[in-house]
């Protein structure tokens, strides 16, 4: 660690967080719990975690689109940012991990069972450990969009799943990214779970400009803030 | 504008969905005792088995919910920098573990009993963290769970008694026989229920 990791934690601002439950997602209703959450005092449980988990959660699984020598099906991209906490401090050492629908918008998963071609180049999945900037990158392929069983044909636009652990309990964060001008992003009903729009915005990442790609591929830039403040804020 | 020193705000969550990668997980990652597969268990403390069951409304399991457990050592201590005994703590002990639930909604974790701490919130009662996340779940659920042999240290812990008293008792597991000589304790979790069901969770 070449720094103290944050010892400030508030309560999210809700307004930026998702609400439940949500129209169509059934799971969202059976799974959350009627009661509200109490509010705790934040010790020091909270405030530790986990600082070695490569040896459990193995980094090193960055390139999704190639399987033994063979590309995947799709239009190849390279997705990277920043893991940040509030102070705009990089994390370093996070843990990054994500998994993505192939091309035709099918997961490898064997649960997901619908009529779309799987790919056997593509698995889907990776996991990263955050330099010292905080800073994590991944070649993949663009998912595809798919439809949400049962929903009235509600079809979630083309995302990759996030989940980060960063050097606090409280810095854990489950996400999912989108990708800019997708016309699908609009009436998504994921996105529309948070009210506050700047925070909606958020979770859509950037296009690098093509000229500044180094080789022939689309990029995208997508910085993720985590919770966890410094009480001496840096200069 | 964003002005400097300005706080940036946090991401929003969203759910891991359905197809959360059975590959991510790894043998052993429910065993906090150990600080990788195939090291050696931890030598200090008393290995407990716990284990339970996740269910949704209606009393169904919840199946691939994944729960991310977290504790102190056996005295007390964690092995990081926000821990000022973070250089007592056992080198030997990795205090996180990782599991998902069955087709029963099952989950099982191997770990030690914790010990309790003083920090400025008070004393902390030996206690393990839950985080829970799933299909449906916008936000990590969030519990704590406490153990019956320590009743006066858990009537005191401020992290319990934010809970009216007659919840209080729903956070402290059951004992549940041994196995291979390993005393198991069992937590049920409902995700959402009546309320004198459901498990009480806090804010994240
Ligand atoms: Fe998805």
């Amino acid at each position: 660690m070449d720094q103290l990791p944050p010892d400030l934690f508030g309560p999210y601002d809700e307004h930026t967080q998702p609400q439940v439950p949500i129209e169509h997602y059934g799971n969202t209703v059976t799974r959350n719990p009627r009661r509200a959450p109490f509010r705790r005092p934040v010790t020091r449980s909270e405030v530790t975690g986990p600082l070695d988990l490569t040896a459990k959660l193995r980094p090193g699984d960055i390139n999704l689109a190639v399987v033994d020598g063979k590309p995947a099906q799709g239009q190849l991209i390279w997705v990277s940012g920043r893991i940040l906490d509030e102070d705009g401090r990089g994390v370093s050492g996070a843990i990054v991990e994500m998994w993505q629908a192939n091309a035709g918008g099918r997961y490898f998963n064997p649960l997901d069972q619908r009529d779309a071609p799987l790919d056997p180049n593509f698995i889907g999945n990776g996991r990263c450990q955050a330099d010292a900037q905080g800073n994590y990158g991944f070649f993949t392929i663009k998912p595809g969009a798919y439809p949400v069983p049962n929903s009235n044909r509600w079809w979630r636009p083309p995302h990759i799943h996030f989940s980060i652990l960063g050097p606090a309990s409280l810095s854990r964060l489950v996400t999912q990214m989108y990708f800019p001008g997708e016309p699908l992003n609009v009436p998504d009903l994921l996105i529309l779970s948070i009210a506050d729009r700047e925070a909606q915005q958020r979770l859509i990442s950037r296009p690098v400009p093509t000229q500044q790609v180094e080789g022939e591929w689309l990029a995208f830039r997508h910085d993720m803030v985590v919770r966890g403040r410094h009480a001496t804020p840096p200069l | 504008m964003t002005l400097p020193n300005a706080p940036l705000v946090p991401l929003g969550w969203q759910t891991i969905g359905p197809f959360f990668p059975r590959t991510f997980f790894s043998e052993g990652d429910n065993d906090l005792t150990r600080l990788a597969p195939n090291a050696e268990p931890t030598a200090q403390g008393q290995p407990i088995i716990l284990r339970g069951r996740v269910l949704q409304e209606g009393g169904g399991p919840c199946v691939n919910a994944v729960l991310e457990a977290w504790q102190a050592d056996a005295h007390g201590h964690f092995r990081h920098p926000a821990d000022p005994n973070h250089a007592k703590a056992d080198a030997g002990f990795m205090g996180w573990g990782r599991a998902w639930t069955d087709a029963d909604g099952a989950y099982d974790f191997r770990t030690i009993l914790p010990g309790g701490y003083t920090d400025a919130t008070g004393t902390r009662a030996p206690h393990i963290n839950l985080g829970i996340i799933g299909s449906g779940i916008m936000r990590r659920l969030v519990t704590t769970l406490y153990f019956p042999a320590f009743a006066g240290a858990n009537a005191a812990d401020p992290v319990l008694t934010v809970l009216p008293a007659e919840l209080r008792p729903r956070l402290v597991v059951q004992p549940d026989g041994e196995q291979d000589g390993t005393p198991v304790f069992r937590f049920d979790i409902l995700l959402r229920g009546e309320p004198h069901e459901e498990t009480p969770f806090f804010l994240d």
